[in-house]
This record gives C-alpha cells, sequence and structure tokens, in this order.
C-alpha cells in the first residue's frame, strides 16, 4: 500500500469530518432529545474516526489528544454529563486543535502540542464531574422492558460472559493477518464458551475473491480480563475490522446499539438477533414458521413484533436499521465523487465537441445538401444539450459555504458581546464550483462587516425597539441567467450625510457634488474609504470593500448596496452562474475576429462615412449623445484594406458608452472562454479568448478594460 | 534587442549545463533551419509539429510573440524565435511549421509554439560531439544556447529552450516596452 497516498487520503478525510463535526456542534444547542443524540453520535464518530486513522499513520498526538475529547464525548453520549453552551464552545476549540494538528501533521511540521493542554484540563473536568445521568432515556426503556432478560438469561448469553462480534476486513488476509491466531490468543486469557462463524457475508462463487477475508464470529467468553485487554487482542485489525464487545450482565440495550452498529448489510433480522443472543433459536424457529403460516411475504421483523410485543426496543432499533441500510444504498447510487481534473477533462472536450459541430454545421451549408443540412443540426441540437449538461455537471450547492459562517458569526458575535442569529436561505441554489471556491472570502469581508458595522450593541437595539438579537441573514436565488447572493443585516443601515462627509473629508468627493443616496453608498467601495470611528481588529481599516468590489468584478459580478437607515442593509452581490461561458457578439476586422460579451452591447448601427469625413472628431451624434467612437482597425493595429460599409457596436460598461468601429457583424455565438495565459496577462484590453467554428481562435475583448484604456491614452495625450 | 549579445557566460557554468544536459536527457535532437542557420531542440520538450496554419494576432504584444493557436482546444502561445533571436523573419512558406514545444516554468508545464523556416530530421549527438557554447561571435544570445553540437564538420545550435522560451522574460520584456510607453521613450 503507498502509504503516502493513503496519508493524503486520512487527510483529506479528517478535514470533511472536522468541517462535519463543526456543524454538527453548532447544532447542538436548542435542539431536541432525538436529534441531539443524532448529532452527538455522528461528532463522537468523527472524533473516532479521527482517531483510528491517525492511530495508524502513527499519528500518536492527534490520537492522544482526540482520545480524550472522545472521552468527553463519549460520556456526553451517554448522557453522564449534560450539553450546555460552555461545553459547545470548549469542543469547538478542541476541534479546531485537532484541524491544527492534522495540518501540522500534513506540513510535517512539529506540531504545537502545548495549546492543547488548557483544553485537556478542560476536559478533564468533565471527565472527573459526577457522572450521575440526567435523564437516562436508556434506563427507563429497560425498566419497562423487564421480560426479555429471563429469555437473555436462559439463553446462551449466561450472565458472566462477554459478547464478542468480530468481523474481519476484507483485507485481513492480504495484510498477513490470520484470524485463528487471533482466537487463539484469544484462548489464552479466558475460555472460549462458544464460537459461531458468521457466514452471511460469505459471497456466492462467482463473487468469491479467495484472497478476500469474509469472516466473522460471534464469540460467548468466560474471562476476568478488562474490555480494553479484550479489545486489545484485536488491536492489529481493529481498524478494518468490526469488533464489538458486550459485557458480561449486560443491558438490553448493549444489544440494540450492537444491531445499530452491525455492518450494513441487508441481514435478515432474525439472525441478527440470534447472533447477539437477544432471542433464543427456539423463539426465532417459531417466529419463522409463523411467518410461513400467515403471510408468506411478511418481514419477520413485523411478525416477531406482533408475537411479543415486549421485544419492541430490539425490533425497532433493527427495523430502523433495515430501512437504513436500504436508505444509505440508495444514497450512494445517487451521487458519485468524481475528480474535478476530470470534470474539467470532460468539459474541455465537449467544447471541443461543440466547437468541431459549428465547423461540421459551416460545412455542410457550404455542400448544400439538404439531408446532409438537417442531420447535421439535429447533431448540434444533442451537442447542445450534452454541453449544458456537461456544465451542471460543475455546479454545486452554496449551502456547504453559507454554513461555514454560522460559526464565523457565533466566534465573531461572542467577541463583540452582540447576539446574533444567522439565517440561511437558499442553500441548495447551485452554482459554478469555481465561482464557490472565489466567493468565500468577499462573503466573509461582507459577513464581518454587518456583524461590526451593521448590527448595534444589544443596549442600542432594545432603546430602538428592536428585538435584542440581531439578525444576519445569507440568501440566495436565481435571477435570469445570474446568481444574487444577498448578505442582510438589520442593523443601523448606512447614512447618506455620514458617508457624504467622510468621502469629502478624504477628497473622494467633490463639495458641490449632487449624488444619489445610491450613488453615494457606491463610495463604500472605494479604497480608503471606512465610515468606522474606531479601528476594530476586525474591520474599520478601510480596506476590505474594495477587495471586495474587485474579488466580485474578477468572477465577472457586481455588487449593489440597498439599506435603509436605521433598518439595517443588504449588500446584493450579482454573479454570472457559469466562468467557463458566455454569451458572446462576434464582430470582425480585417481578417481577424472579436468576441464583445453580448451584456455590454446596446445596439448596432451603420456607420456613416459621409459624416465621419466631414469631422475630423472621432464621435458622432446618437439620438442627441455624445458618442465617442473607437476604431478597433487603429487600436488593435489590424493590417488590412477599410471596406466600403462599417458598423459601430455600441457598447456599455461601467456607465459609460462607446461606438466601435469594425467591419462585420456576425452575431451571437455562445463562447466557451479559454483563458490566455500567464504570458497575455499584460495586455489589458482583452480578457480571454475562445475557439470559434471554423478552429480559429478569436479574442474576447475585455469592454470595460477597453475604455479605461482609451481615457489612460486621452489623459496621457493631454499631458503632453 | 541587438543580434549580438556581448554577455559572456563563465566557462564552468556553461559546462555545468552540459553536463546536465548529458546526464538527465537523450541525446537525441530535433533540427530547424532558422535563416539557413541549423538550431535543435532536445528531443523531450518537443511535443509535436504542426503545419502553419491561422495564427490570431493578440494585440500590444512584443514582435516577437506572434499570437495564438487552437491545440485541440487549448489556446497556446505562437512564437516567432526568428524574431525572439532579433534576427530579420522570412515570410511563411509552404515549409513553414510550428513546433509545439513543453518548458516549465515556476514549477508548472507550460506549452508554447515555435514558429521556424523548416524542421529538418531527429538528429543523435552523442556527449563526445557536444561543445560548449562560444564567449562571443553566435549570432544569438549566449545564455540562449545550451551547447554546440558537431554533426560532421558542421555545428549544430543546440538552445536551452527554457531560457529562449521564459515566460518570465518574455513578459517582461511587454512591461518594459509599456514602461518606456509611458515615458515618451518608445515611438
Amino acid at each position: 500500500m503507498n502509504m503516502d497516498a493513503a496519508l493524503q487520503t486520512f487527510f483529506t478525510e479528517s478535514r470533511e469530518l472536522l468541517e462535519d463535526m463543526e456543524s454538527q456542534l453548532l447544532q447542538l444547542e436548542g435542539i431536541d432529545e432525538a436529534q441531539l443524540q443524532e448529532s452527538l453520535n455522528a461528532v463522537f464518530r468523527a472524533a473516532h474516526t479521527i482517531k483510528g486513522s491517525a492511530g495508524i499513520f502513527n499519528l500518536d498526538f492527534i490520537v492522544a489528544f482526540t482520545h480524550v475529547v472522545e472521552s468527553v464525548l463519549d460520556r456526553l453520549r451517554n448522557q453522564q454529563i449534560a450539553i450546555d453552551e460552555a461545553l459547545v464552545s470548549l469542543l469547538l476549540s478542541c476541534r479546531d486543535h485537532i484541524a491544527a494538528l492534522v495540518d501540522a501533521a500534513e506540513a510535517k511540521e512539529p506540531p504545537d502540542v502545548s495549546a492543547g493542554e488548557p483544553l485537556l484540563a478542560e476536559l478533564q473536568q468533565y471527565l472527573a464531574a459526577d457522572a450521575q445521568p440526567t435523564s437516562h432515556a436508556a434506563a427507563t426503556q429497560v425498566a419497562n422492558t423487564p421480560p426479555p432478560f429471563e429469555r437473555m438469561a436462559a439463553d446462551a448469553v449466561s450472565n458472566d460472559c462477554w459478547h464478542i462480534s468480530v468481523r474481519f476486513g476484507l483485507n485481513s488476509f492480504r495484510d498477513g493477518m490470520d484470524p485463528l491466531s487471533f482466537l487463539t490468543y484469544l484462548g489464552t486469557l479466558g475460555n472460549l464458551v462458544s464460537v459461531t462463524p458468521l457466514a452471511e457475508f460469505i459471497p456466492a462463487l462467482e463473487q468469491y475473491d479467495c484472497e478476500s477475508c469474509y469472516l466473522g464470529f460471534a464469540i460467548q467468553f468466560a474471562s476476568q480480563a478488562s474490555k480494553q485487554e479484550i479489545e486489545d487482542v484485536f488491536e492489529f485489525v481493529k481498524e478494518d475490522s468490526e469488533l464489538h464487545i458486550i459485557s458480561p450482565n449486560s443491558q438490553l440495550t448493549e444489544y440494540i446499539q450492537l444491531i445499530e452498529s452491525m455492518p450494513e448489510i441487508d441481514q435478515r433480522l432474525g439472525e441478527i438477533l440470534l447472533q447477539c443472543g437477544a432471542l433464543t433459536a427456539a423463539e426465532l424457529q417459531r417466529a419463522l414458521s409463523r411467518q410461513q403460516q400467515q403471510q408468506p411475504t411478511a418481514p419477520i421483523g413485523e411478525i416477531l413484533a406482533h408475537g411479543d410485543a415486549s421485544l419492541n426496543p430490539v425490533l425497532d432499533a433493527a427495523l430502523t436499521k433495515q430501512s437504513k441500510v436500504r436508505e444509505s444504498l440508495a444514497k450512494e447510487q445517487k451521487s458519485l465523487r468524481v475528480d474535478a481534473d476530470k470534470l474539467d477533462h470532460l468539459i474541455n472536450l465537449v467544447g471541443e465537441l461543440v466547437t468541431a459541430g459549428a465547423g461540421t454545421s459551416l460545412l455542410a451549408d457550404s455542400l448544400g445538401d439538404g439531408n446532409l443540412c438537417e442531420s447535421v443540426s439535429i447533431l448540434n441540437g444533442l451537442l447542445e444539450e450534452v454541453r449544458d449538461a456537461a456544465l451542471k455537471l460543475r455546479m454545486v450547492p452554496i449551502g456547504a459555504t453559507f454554513s461555514r459562517f454560522q460559526r464565523v458569526v457565533r466566534d465573531i458575535a461572542k467577541e463583540l458581546g452582540k447576539d446574533i442569529e444567522l439565517q440561511i436561505t437558499g442553500a441548495e441554489t447551485e452554482l459554478d464550483k469555481s465561482v464557490v471556491e472565489k466567493i468565500g472570502d468577499p462573503l466573509m469581508h461582507l459577513v464581518r462587516n454587518a456583524i461590526d458595522h451593521g448590527i448595534e450593541s444589544q443596549a442600542t437595539r432594545l432603546a430602538q425597539g428592536k428585538s435584542e438579537r440581531g439578525e444576519i441573514s445569507l440568501h440566495a436565488y436565481h435571477d435570469s441567467g445570474n446568481i444574487v447572493i444577498e448578505v442582510g443585516d438589520d442593523g443601523k443601515g448606512l447614512d447618506p450625510e455620514v458617508i457624504r462627509r467622510k468621502a469629502i473629508e478624504k477628497g473622494l468627493l467633490d463639495e458641490q457634488s449632487n449624488l444619489s443616496d445610491e450613488e453615494l453608498f457606491n463610495i463604500i467601495f472605494e479604497p480608503g474609504f471606512s465610515t468606522a470611528a474606531q479601528v476594530s481588529n476586525l474591520s474599520g481599516r478601510g480596506v476590505g470593500m474594495d477587495v471586495v468590489k474587485r474579488n466580485i468584478a474578477d468572477l465577472r459580478g457586481r455588487v449593489e448596496v440597498l439599506s435603509q437607515l436605521g433598518q439595517g442593509s443588504t449588500m446584493r452581490i450579482i454573479l454570472p452562474l457559469t466562468l467557463a461561458i458566455i454569451d458572446g457578439f462576434v464582430i470582425g476586422v480585417a481578417d481577424e475576429q472579436y468576441v464583445l460579451p453580448l451584456d455590454t452591447v446596446l445596439e448596432c448601427l451603420e456607420l456613416n462615412s459621409a459624416e465621419l469625413d466631414s469631422t475630423d472628431e472621432p464621435y458622432i451624434n446618437l439620438r442627441g449623445q455624445v458618442l465617442p467612437l473607437i476604431f478597433l482597425r487603429d487600436y488593435l493595429a489590424v493590417r488590412g484594406s477599410k471596406p466600403r460599409r462599417q458598423s459601430i457596436v455600441v457598447v456599455q460598461s461601467g456607465g459609460q458608452s462607446a461606438g466601435i468601429v469594425v467591419d462585420r457583424l456576425y452575431g451571437e455565438f455562445q463562447t466557451v472562454i479559454k483563458p490566455l495565459g500567464k504570458l497575455f496577462s499584460r495586455v489589458g484590453c482583452v480578457s480571454g479568448s475562445t475557439i470559434l467554428g471554423n478552429g480559429t481562435v478569436a479574442l474576447i475583448l475585455d469592454i470595460h478594460g477597453l475604455l479605461d484604456a482609451m481615457i489612460a491614452y486621452e489623459q496621457l495625450q493631454y499631458r503632453r | 534587442m541587438t543580434a549580438k549579445n556581448s554577455k559572456i557566460v563563465p566557462a564552468n557554468q556553461a559546462l555545468s549545463e552540459l553536463d546536465y544536459a548529458n546526464f538527465d536527457e537523450s541525446s537525441q535532437y530535433l533540427t530547424f533551419s532558422l535563416n539557413q542557420e541549423l538550431y535543435a531542440f532536445g528531443i523531450l520538450h518537443v511535443k509535436e509539429i504542426l503545419e502553419y496554419g491561422k495564427v490570431t494576432k493578440v494585440p500590444m504584444m512584443p514582435e516577437f510573440i506572434e499570437g495564438v493557436i487552437n491545440l485541440r482546444g487549448e489556446v497556446i502561445p505562437v512564437v516567432n524565435l526568428a524574431r525572439r533571436f532579433g534576427l530579420a523573419a522570412n515570410n511563411v512558406t509552404r515549409r513553414t511549421c510550428i513546433v509545439i514545444v513543453e518548458v516549465s516554468s515556476d514549477d508548472s508545464a507550460q506549452v508554447i509554439g515555435v514558429m521556424v523556416d523548416s524542421v529538418s530530421e531527429v538528429l543523435e549527438i552523442t556527449s563526445d560531439n557536444l561543445r560548449n557554447a562560444p564567449s562571443f561571435g553566435a549570432a544569438i544570445r549566449t545564455d540562449f544556447i545550451r551547447a554546440m553540437g558537431k554533426i560532421d564538420d558542421d555545428f549544430v545550435v543546440i538552445l536551452a529552450e527554457d531560457k529562449v522560451l521564459s515566460i518570465a522574460e518574455m513578459a517582461m520584456v511587454e512591461q518594459v516596452r509599456e514602461l518606456a510607453e509611458q515615458e515618451g521613450l518608445a515611438p
């Protein structure tokens, strides 16, 4: 086995588990009993898995720390200690520390174990605390169901025997383990009362792999050894084996747990019950025969339930397990983990296919064969569907990004002594994975700003008649080919007057200028602008909003500010659905073709050369407005003679309009964007390239960059 | 850029590069001509050879950047090698080729098309037929030369691909030109 690859898997898995752990921990407060138990189990499982895997790789510092956390979680799970806010905070810090340890292990740096010591000390307090059950649901359950105990006592599960259920991992033989030797060694610790092999895992002959281990045993074991000692027997195989040890004199609930934690195979209930000794063989036989008499199709679980109501807890657990197995199987088949590179490769290929398809259709048109044209157009229709489907593969729900902010809001609010709730809506809204990856940072800025500047202190809120608890909302939805993400707060809102004063102070604004509130709000995105009177360690330095704006502009999106003084503000981020494809408008100058983003194009006009020749000025009168012209041929230094007729494409970007003079208009084109690479990073007016139907490369013009460059050029001319 | 660069590479440095070439790479080279002069790339750097087709011009780039082409869906830059060396560029003929070369820069592999007058053949040049680059007198910058390969009585210039096609340097040329333009130095 390649240890490095396995180690990498461990790091990835650990991070996922830690994330899961965090979201579960954040849910812990204020949910009902049943969910609480489930969440606690999930957290426990995460910690346990990390500990176990870390053990394989000898990452002892992770094992040592996680072990203590796990012990506390175990007590929580068994309701020996109660959950409260302080404990949740402590567990969150522990989670962070484990994350730091994992990071250190990955970076192969010495871990900062000392940081964990105060945490360990706190954890120890919970471990030392009196283990009085707070509300022992399991205990009451047991009290209500006395009859099963007699049965257990009558069966092979004699009161002073350990029940050990072990299923060896598939790879046990390959790893050089011999199950028999473990049993022999176990025999040295006590007396093996009975050993029942579990044959259910052995597949049909065709699927049988003679090198795999399908063995499992149910063992009755009489011994004075401690649980730890018995566990240690299976030390070498415990990582990939299923091992369950039930101590002598155990209660019924332990068996319920065993059923719940059994390997997830679709096994007959009766056998499960027989294995763990909750039922005698005779009773199982009776149930089976009754099943045949009554309804041949009724599941055995139901029959048993009819026959003996007292068995309900066990049966319920087993029934839930069966349905869970099916559910999880169904889920497994629904989603598939695919390497992102493979997906990108597929999308590239599909993009090429579309390009090739366009080429074929050009060729078919020129041949003029009707049948050929028709079949090509059907083919292209299908190709477009394939492309859309392929692009959809990259879409992921934004929920995971949103839920990260639960923690952020919680921590920062606590730090600032505010009480803030985060509302998330539209978490299922899907957008391109690359966008999701890049939207995290800007969102973080906006959320922090909302917490720090937006929401007032509790006292102020109460004085203004608002509820004590502030609210921040993250909302995502689709809107005509765009995705909109809103970060809202019900805080004090933006004060246009304050912004105006500050802007004049900083020289960003002329004193006479008369701006609408909306335009004033946009000033907050100017570099160096901050309305915060005091600089905190969170915000107020005036960096942030301009970074937000730039990051979002990089994603070809924009930000809008909506705000009502005293009512709160909302930052609205509008993003394109995908970075890979835009609607383009193809134009031609001499032999070269260029693509303009369609959303910048307003209209197309014919250039009246007579009008232009009479004056020297490069602008025209467009319905009473002055429209400056950019002669693309001259600007891009394209060689070739001018055609008799030229066209003007009226474009708009960032509030400026201009007319771009081109030779030909080719029309709309679905443009698959290809980056141009580092070599061309300095070319300001080109944002990328695409491949046209005939296989040649066309450059995508960046209208915003083009206009900026023109303005800068003019200013340079004036200076001379 | 002048054709003759007087930068002198210390002999020991050139030697160590030579050793590296012998040690790590096969001794096969793809030879091609440029202004009647024979040059070569190490065969391991060459991915494929294309017939010269439509190259899309990219505005505001130095002269030696011919443009970009579509290589099976990837858009890759094409360098006009003659102009890169500061030599006179020949017209495009039927024998003009684009050699697709892979170079590594900043630990990422970069695929670049190189426009040459014509591709000749793949030659095997054993290490005892390799000579150090001359300290001066070569038609191109000496740091572009990895070694000189002796074939019979002739010499072929074996190019240092990573130097000739250094993205960082080529992008810098553009920056310098831009700065000069802003300062009003360039025409």
